[in-house]
């Protein structure tokens, strides 16, 4: 009956998830695109569970689930685009993406 | 219960395990193509249950933007650093263990709060166009974080210009 009748925990549990995998992700990749997409997939995690907000709890700013969502869309697009860039750039000067190889500030 | 509800749980579990394989796959895959193409099935999923969140806007510009812009950065940045497979195997076990166990530990945390909070659900779910309500609510109440989101676009792309123009 409570998995059939689908309401704000579920979408609640796989937006955790989401976020979950993608943390492991972030944090066991050594390719920094890799990284980036890891992230990319916690960002959609917290999205789920903003929207589910919207839609199921009650409170007198409507919507305002949905608008965060877009604001973290638009910072997401913005970060990736910056984060590629220097992606890049790395790759040209140093002819790796590993995040392990980089380490020139390493003491 | 209605036939609906029955039609609406089937379209949510699908979503919910290709987005849940998705991710898996996307994170466990070597080849950082194929990660890449992974993550779009989970980025699509994300889209079809903003449609049962019924935000349709959303929906639409969760396509547009990830699976379309984002998604063919991603792979144009994959393309462009070539010989980088993502030796994971290579990578320090004792790195891969503690990130299972962090990613384990913080979704333990947040299920459990998630489970145990009062939530203040509302009698009638939320069930009717958004595109015209979010485009007054953008242009009023949040009109300032608009405008900072904008800015911050724009500076964003002259700088992903500037960094990656070849000297």
């Amino acid at each position: 009956m409570a998995l059939v009748q689908i309401g704000l925990y579920h979408f609640l549990v796989l937006g955790t998830l989401l976020f979950c995998i993608g943390m492991y992700g972030a944090l066991s990749r050594s390719n920094a695109v890799g990284i980036l997409l890891s992230i990319e997939l916690m960002l959609n995690g917290v999205n789920v569970i903003l929207v589910a907000f919207a839609k199921y709890i009650d409170t007198p700013q409507e919507l305002a689930g949905q608008l965060f969502a877009m604001f973290i869309m638009t910072v997401a697009a913005a970060e990736a685009a910056v984060g590629l860039a220097i992606i890049l750039s790395v790759y040209r000067l140093r002819n790796t993406i590993q995040v392990d190889e980089i380490d020139l500030l390493k003491g | 219960m209605s036939a609906a509800d029955v039609f609406v749980a089937i379209a949510f579990y699908v979503v919910a395990l290709a987005m849940v394989g998705g991710g898996l796959a996307m994170v466990f895959t070597r080849d950082m193509v194929r990660s890449a193409l992974w993550l779009v099935l989970a980025l699509g999923g994300v889209a079809a249950i903003y449609v049962l969140l019924s935000a349709d806007f959303l929906a639409v510009v969760q396509i547009l933007i990830y699976v379309g812009a984002i998604m063919i950065l991603m792979l144009f940045a994959i393309m462009l650093t070539p010989n980088q497979v993502d030796l994971q195997s290579a990578a320090p076990r004792a790195q891969k263990i503690g990130a299972a166990l962090t990613a384990l530990t913080i979704g333990a945390i947040s299920l459990f709060a998630i489970l145990s909070h009062p939530w203040n659900i509302r009698a009638v779910p939320l069930n009717a166009p958004t595109s015209e309500r979010l485009g007054v609510l953008m242009m009023s109440t949040y009109v300032l974080p608009f405008e900072i989101a904008s800015l911050l676009l724009t500076a964003g792309m002259i700088g992903a210009i500037v960094i990656a123009r070849e000297e």
